[in-house]
């Protein structure tokens, strides 16, 4: 194994051993509650099967509002690259949104979804979407000048500039932007179970505190942060074998 | 010799800031098959308006392009670009680089491999197919430049400064590469570069342009036995070439350089 991976180990180590020390030394089993507490605590949830099917309600949701951002995100970004005039138009709109923070539009879904997946999704969707529409955009529309002017001295047609250069020159922007998205995404999928849902990974870090279930709430936070970090390295792993001249420098460091 | 590629009265102007630069003008050229023809110049004198022209990427204002007696009126197998910035396509490997001519022409892409190795192999990059472009010196990119503009099948190379970005000595190796790689192939090859040795070393014309707009000032006849190695440099014959040429050049650079400064002037005042 890389070194890089032992340290990584280590570091979490380390930080394990302070958690525990200071769970101890506070006692204060309504905040931190001992390592040990929390795992025994999964295990009983795991075994009653309540945790699974929090889970698959969170993951329902989550890939209900993320592929739709995936779909809606690089589609729109396809039709707003293709034409200065779309993109001038939608532009203040895609900034606007983008910059305003869409969770607090959370109980407005509600009120008009109910509290069903509709609302779920949709708020989810809301708050991906524009990471990947506005890196698709940027990755379409940068192109490199030379690789342009390259491919039409040999001749190329319209079709082949876009199919040959232009769309392989974004990928890895619309890769980055799906990775951006991924960790809002995950944000979407709590904020819009707190403001009310049945079940859910989010529902039950409400639904736990409110019972001072200190052990059953970190339970729930400690399985969607593996989500995050899990899909966040994966897009990454991804990025660098399709872009891997992208991170030359960072490597070579 | 037969004309391979001629101009006659090929002008160029161009819109800016709504007032209208004539690049080119009037220019009558003929280049015979075969030929190594050199284009040196000031900066602003339109040595890569006149590349561009030949390739039909831009279009004339006035006069014609002609290759073989036909008219070149768009970019075609005919007639391949070596740009100065390699140009190479990050996410493809060398070989898949060198393909892309006959790749967008919808050739045969099998014959297509077999002829880009070949053409790799002659410019000395056997063994480096599955190589990605970062993990290339610029002087391999450059090889893999000039191999994918041979594979493309065209008679006619155009080089825009291919060398400019390398550093000297590695651009003294590519030079020599490039006279045998011109001699084994055959090509038309139009070249152009601010290097005056280079032009001389390379070259059997070199093209004297004016500064802006650009007109043929002097031809000047490299009558220097060939091959040549890189000592015929040191050759007092050859500093004779590279002296004639820089005093026709010199007043050019004065002009070009007191046009810059003064663009620079006007920008500022506004």
């Amino acid at each position: 194994m890389p070194t890089s991976i032992w340290r990584g180990l280590l570091s979490f180590g380390v930080g394990a051993i302070i958690w525990e020390a200071t769970a101890r030394y506070l006692d204060n089993k309504l905040f931190l509650v001992p390592l040990g507490a929390i795992f025994d605590r999964f295990m009983e949830m795991a075994r009653s099967g309540d945790l699974a099917a929090d889970a698959s309600v969170s993951f329902i949701e989550f890939i209900g509002g993320f592929g739709l951002a995936a779909i809606v995100g690089i589609g729109a970004g396809i039709a707003m690259s293709a034409s200065k005039r779309i993109r001038e138009f939608f532009d203040p709109w895609v900034s606007m949104l983008y910059a305003t923070p869409t969770i607090a539009l959370g109980p407005l879904f509600m009120l008009a979804l109910g509290i069903g997946y509709g609302s779920k999704i949709a708020l989810i969707f809301l708050t991906a979407v524009f990471p990947i529409l506005i890196n698709t955009v940027a990755g379409l529309t940068t192109t490199d000048r030379v690789l342009l002017e390259v491919v039409r001295s040999f001749g190329a047609t319209r079709m082949q500039t876009y199919f040959k250069v232009r769309m392989p020159a974004a990928l890895p922007f619309i890769i980055a932007g799906l990775r951006v998205a991924v960790a809002r995404a995950l944000v979407g999928v709590v904020v819009a179970e707190l403001f009310g849902a049945r079940a859910g990974l989010g529902f039950l870090i409400f639904r736990s505190a409110q019972v001072f279930d200190t052990a059953g709430l970190w339970v729930s936070v400690f399985i969607l942060a593996i989500c995050g970090v899990a899909s966040v390295e994966f897009l990454k792993w991804v990025e660098k074998r399709m872009a891997p001249w992208r991170f030359q420098n960072i490597e070579d460091e | 010799m037969a004309t391979k590629l001629a101009t006659r009265g090929l002008g160029k102007s161009f819109q800016k800031d709504g007032k209208a630069i004539e690049a080119l003008r009037g220019l009558d050229l003929d280049i015979a098959r075969g030929e190594f023809v050199s284009i040196v110049g000031a900066s602003g004198c339109g040595k890569t308006t006149f590349l561009r022209l030949i390739n039909g990427l831009i279009k004339p204002t006035s006069g014609t392009v002609t290759l073989d007696g036909a008219d070149v009126s768009a970019p075609g197998a005919n007639i391949a670009f070596v740009f100065q910035q390699d140009g190479l396509f990050p996410w493809r490997n060398v070989l898949d680089n060198t393909v892309i001519g006959p790749e967008l022409q919808r050739k045969d892409m099998n014959e297509a491999r077999r002829t880009a190795s070949s053409f790799l192999n002659l410019v000395g990059l056997r063994g480096f197919e599955k190589h990605f472009p970062h993990e290339l010196s610029g002087g391999m990119k450059q090889r893999v430049n000039m191999a994918r503009a041979l594979t493309a099948g065209a008679d006619v190379l155009l080089m825009d400064e291919p060398f400019a970005a390398l550093d000297a000595q590695t651009r003294e190796i590519m030079q020599a590469e490039l006279t045998r790689i011109w001699r084994e192939t055959g090509k038309t090859i139009l070249f152009v570069t601010h290097q005056i040795d280079e032009a001389v070393f390379l070259s059997d014309r070199v093209l004297v342009f004016t500064v802006r707009p650009g007109r043929l000032k002097e031809e000047v006849t490299i009558d220097l036995p060939r091959p040549r190695e890189l000592t015929l440099k040191r050759a007092p014959q050859f500093a004779n070439y590279v002296d004639h040429i820089w005093q026709s050049i010199e007043q050019e650079v004065r002009e070009s350089i007191r046009l810059e400064t003064e663009a620079t002037l006007a920008i500022a005042k506004r």
